[in-house]
């Protein structure tokens, strides 16, 4: 904890919260791919396969993910209002 | 239904008739729930003992819009919460003609099935806490199931039709059990899928040996230390836990996590007024600069016990309500009650949904809505600071399409296709499993794509979002779990504030093993409000010398720790175990 952002009040510290910065992202990163990696891994011991495809399909998704906030980005949100619930109705059609 | 579109009955004066509990003599009395000066009180009655009045939430507005308001026929709206269990058969006949909360448990008035299993393992404690109630000393008697019964509860929580996917062990202080890690293993080996300790963080804090402590337990199947953790200053440990230079003990902890590779704390702070609610941003900071250990943080308003005046209520209850705005005030407005919290009851058909999707068993978050309140944080990518998820997708949208979806869906849980089998017998049942397997793979893509229409930011994090949405197992939530810091304010009920309503949607349980070979299924507030008295005689067992002379309380050290650490004869030091 950085002591430019503490201040001592009736004896006590207390954090003055400007921003919710962390000085451990870092660690943060590393501790969340570890656990994406460690799973990956048992994965790969139930069925090579699916897990291939699932990540090459969820790499994908990122991808396609960019691409829509592009387009939600380019067509105003009034659109979007209008696309999302086209979208929900075709989604939901026949179920 | 959560009012989703529009806020048109947030202007309506909530009011609701429940039952709550007399303070004074335990029984069932009539209550009303009502809001005045936009905040939510309860009102009772006791024909004995007189009127009650307390708080609810201090905050209407949000109060509402938690819960679901229906319009009767001439257009009033009646405020009612019906997300009930899905399957919770009763375990017990209820015998008390006075009905709920009195015949735990499980009794046929009980509306959701467990969520998370607890159990005592322990009334000893290194702390002597003044308002706690697991307390060797302070009992006379010794609370500590043999390992056949803690089996035996075990097995009753996996039995059940749907089986409880979590497990906490609380106390007293678990880890002082020397059998502890061999606990967590019988756990793991009978399924369940998340292992929580509740600690003050005793076997893990040693100076030689915490962190091979926490390795050990980790191998053997713990996943979560649900940790104490009042603030950072002394002074606030003294207040609460009446213990010195507490802070260095509770670093330890983490430190020694950090060692052992023990990734997933919790921080647990009890929250009252003028003694730890000063602490919340402390808290947040806290957690923030330790994210790659903490997964989150759960605060919990103080519930009040023993015999109060109405001016001493008035000053000491703090609502789930008051947390949040807290938050809000010690974030400098980051992280808000408008945007940012959630009650846990919101994803019920999301979780239901994911379950059925994948195959895995559901968490069922059936609980009222007073229970509790969430928000998940993210790093954000470009600016590098914590923000809440809701910046990441629009919840609500995505919230509003599962419900949609399960709706239509619901159905097919108990209804699988049956096509050939009707043809073709027994034959057909591996063809009908083709059949299913399609229909839901599609199922889970129409429902990925109608999720993530929602998504507002790319990321790892969506990434991992789109792998729970599609997978739902355990897995996953738990991947997902190390991106993010989950907040979360948990109110527990007192005598003062029962709701009977609430009660009964109560997915938090002690299993406590009966003398008898059964096991007593008690929800948690009813166990500490009500039923921990009577229970506690039936499975009470003898204090040794042994047992008293373990701890000193007054330092939280084992006595023979402290006889290592200083030889008198001699003056010298000799290093902590």
């Amino acid at each position: 904890m950085s002591s430019d952002n503490v201040e001592i009040k009736d004896g006590m510290k207390i954090r003055k919260l400007t921003e919710l910065k962390t000085g451990a992202e870092k660690e943060y990163e590393d501790a969340m791919l570890k656990r994406v990696e460690y799973f990956k891994k048992q994965n790969v011991k139930k069925s090579g396969f699916n897990n291939l495809l699932e990540n090459t399909l969820f790499t994908t998704f990122s991808s396609i993910l960019d691409l829509k906030l592009n387009i939600d980005k380019a067509i105003g949100e009034e659109n979007l209002k209008k696309v999302h619930k086209a979208l929900d109705e075709i989604l939901l059609f026949g179920l | 239904m959560y009012h989703l579109d529009g806020t048109d009955v947030l202007n309506e004066k909530y009011y609701r008739k429940t039952f709550s509990v007399c303070p004074e003599c335990l029984n069932r009395i009539p209550a009303e729930v009502v809001e005045e000066n936009n905040e939510i009180w309860m009102k009772k009655t006791c024909p004995d003992h007189g009127d009650y009045k307390d708080k609810l939430s201090s905050s209407a507005k949000y109060y509402k819009w938690t819960h679901y308001a229906v319009k009767d026929e001439k257009g009033n709206v009646i405020w009612q919460f019906d997300k009930d269990g899905e399957a919770n058969p009763a375990d017990c006949a209820p015998e008390d003609p006075r009905g709920c909360p009195y015949n735990c448990g499980l009794c046929p008035e009980h509306k959701s099935t467990c969520s998370l299993a607890l159990i005592d393992l322990t009334n000893r404690c290194n702390f002597a806490c003044n308002f706690c109630y697991a307390n060797v000393e302070k009992a006379g008697y010794l609370i500590e199931p043999s390992l056949e019964e803690i089996g035996r509860i075990m097995d009753h929580f996996r039995n059940k039709p749907i089986p409880a996917v979590a497990i906490m062990f609380t106390g007293g202080e678990p880890t002082v059990r020397k059998d502890f890690p061999e606990i967590c293993k019988m756990a793991k080996d009978r399924g369940f899928q998340e292992i929580i300790v509740a600690t003050n963080g005793y076997g893990f804090q040693r100076k030689k040996g915490g962190a091979e402590f926490a390795r050990k337990c980790r191998e053997m199947g713990l996943d979560t230390l649900y940790f104490q953790f009042d603030g950072i200053n002394d002074v606030t440990y003294e207040k609460t836990r009446g213990i010195k230079n507490l802070f260095s003990y509770k670093q330890r902890v983490i430190d020694n996590c950090r060692e052992a590779g023990f990734d997933s704390i919790v921080l647990v702070a009890t929250i009252a007024t003028g003694v730890t609610d000063i602490e919340i941003g402390n808290i947040v900071q806290y957690a923030i600069d330790n994210i790659d250990i903490v997964r989150g943080i759960t605060f919990q308003p103080v519930s009040l016990c023993g015999r109060i005046t109405a001016e001493e209520m008035q000053d000491l209850r703090i609502t789930n309500a008051d947390v949040i705005k807290e938050i809000e005030k010690q974030t400098g407005g980051k992280i808000s009650m408008e945007n940012a919290w959630y009650p846990l009851t919101t994803i019920v058909e999301l979780g239901r949904l994911i379950a059925f999707l994948a195959d895995v068993e559901p968490a069922e978050f059936t609980c009222h809505p007073d229970c509790g309140f969430a928000t998940y944080m993210a790093i954000d990518p470009k600016t590098h600071e914590m923000v809440p998820m809701m910046e990441y997708f629009d919840p609500l949208k995505v919230i509003n399409f599962a419900n949609r979806f399960w709706e239509k869906i619901k159905h097919k849980e108990k209804q699988p296709i049956k096509f050939f089998e009707n043809i073709l017998g027994d034959f057909g049942k591996t063809l009908d499993n083709g059949l299913n397997f399609l229909d839901k793979t599609q199922l889970r893509a129409r429902f990925l794509l109608g999720a993530l229409q929602y998504a507002r930011k790319p990321g790892k994090l969506m990434e991992m979002f789109a792998r729970l949405l599609a997978n739902g197992d355990w897995e996953s939530v738990s991947s997902f779990s190390y991106g993010t810091l989950l907040i979360s304010s948990m109110h527990f009920q007192d005598a003062y504030n029962m709701d009977i309503e609430r009660t009964k949607r109560c997915i938090v349980h002690f299993g406590v093993a009966m003398p008898d070979g059964s096991v007593k299924e008690v929800s948690f507030c009813t166990m500490n409000t009500l039923h921990r008295p009577e229970i506690e005689k039936l499975v009470a067992k003898k204090i040794t010398q042994k047992v008293r002379d373990e701890f000193d309380t007054s330092v939280g050290q084992a006595r023979e720790d402290i006889e290592l650490e200083t030889n008198p004869m001699e003056e010298i030091k000799v290093e902590e175990k």
